[in-house]
């Protein structure tokens, strides 16, 4: 099975370089695609030769997914791991997100910030902040309200394709809706999906990056006229 | 019960629009969800072309004095629709935009689609 991670990215030149070498501890390739940066985030991506893909412009975290799962088809890909450029995922939870896939069970694997994850003996839960707690939940009755899905964390970025969904999905969403997009895909595609719990990483800097309030009711406002204009 | 034409016209209008919306279910470009929506929104259209009372309930349940008060509230939001249809529209635009930017820096990665012989 062949492996690749996409790592949609903009101005991120402190923090890639990890998640790129910690990346390829478990794919066969990972493919950076640098969404109109402005610092020196293509030369670290080259310089720690995974393979670049740079927008001209910025145009969002949709697009540059979608660019990515373009690139890693014409690559002939089997399997594409989705995480962010921020430090936020653990790449060294790919081999979780993996195994559904692997074991046939899924199509697509959404990765959950907020399920109790570890071994039995001793799970844990993430300390997510209330702020963010509440824009996930309303994010989720969002996706909820116009896909008909539930998905316990629909707005997280960590996924994993495998072939049937990596052959057939398409994001056409540019900004952050696209995560609801992808829920809507497994919706009209009939994908089977599983969830797994993962660990996840806040620090200032994630936190300062994330989606203002603002934001957040635009996104959830396009994405309801879009699902009903469509 | 004579029908005025706007009583013929709207229903008919709701049903080819409904029919539409369902084709696209047939063809998996819209999800059976997404056409219960257009399903209720065109019923209510139906509605209240065949059962105008409904807009004296509208009126009271709403607040407003008049079934004409209630009718200009409607409008009002079905113009705020037309409104939302026409920044989705600009939105489409943007996307071809980012359409032209991604096949170019493909292009450029040496990604190029391959042409089908």
């Amino acid at each position: 099975m062949r492996v690749v991670a996409v790592i949609p990215a903009y101005n991120e030149e402190k923090r890639i370089p990890s998640v790129i070498r910690r990346a390829q501890q478990y794919v066969e390739s990972v493919i950076v695609v640098d969404d109109g940066s402005t610092d020196g985030t293509a030369r670290k991506v080259q310089e720690l030769g995974a393979l670049l893909i740079q927008h001209g412009e910025n145009c969002g975290a949709g697009a540059a997914t979608m660019t990515g799962i373009e690139a890693a088809r014409r690559l002939g890909a089997d399997v594409v791991v989705t995480l962010d450029a921020d430090e936020q995922h653990d790449p060294n939870d790919i081999p979780l997100l993996l195994k559904p896939l692997e074991e046939e069970r899924a199509d697509i694997v959404f990765a959950n910030r907020f399920g109790p994850f570890g071994f039995a003996q001793g799970k844990r839960r993430n300390h997510i902040p209330f702020v963010r707690r509440l824009f996930n939940a309303v994010g989720n009755l969002v996706t909820f309200a116009v896909t008909g899905r539930w998905v316990n964390d629909s707005q997280c970025g960590f996924k994993a394709f495998g072939p049937r969904a990596l052959r057939e999905v398409q994001i056409r969403m540019s900004g952050y809706e696209f995560c609801t997009e992808i829920v809507r895909e497994t919706v009209r595609h009939r994908w089977r999906a599983a969830e797994v719990p993962i660990k996840v990483l806040y620090s200032e800097y994630t936190l300062a990056k994330g989606q203002s309030f603002a934001n957040g009711v635009k996104t959830a406002l396009k994405i309801l006229l879009r699902s009903f204009l469509r | 019960m004579s029908l005025t034409p706007y009583q013929i016209v709207a229903p008919v209008i709701s049903i080819l629009a409904l029919v539409y919306a369902w084709s696209l279910v047939l063809k998996q470009k819209k999800t059976i969800w997404e056409a219960v929506l257009w399903t209720l929104f065109w019923a209510a259209i139906a509605a209240i072309a065949l059962f105008p009372q409904v807009l004296d309930y509208l009126a009271f349940v709403m607040g407003f004095k008049d079934r004409q008060n209630a009718l200009l509230i409607t409008f009002l939001g079905v113009i705020s629709f037309i409104v939302f249809g026409l920044i989705v529209r600009v939105e489409e635009l943007e996307q071809r935009q980012t359409k032209i930017v991604r096949s170019s820096a493909l292009r450029e990665a040496g990604l190029q689609e391959k042409k089908q012989e």
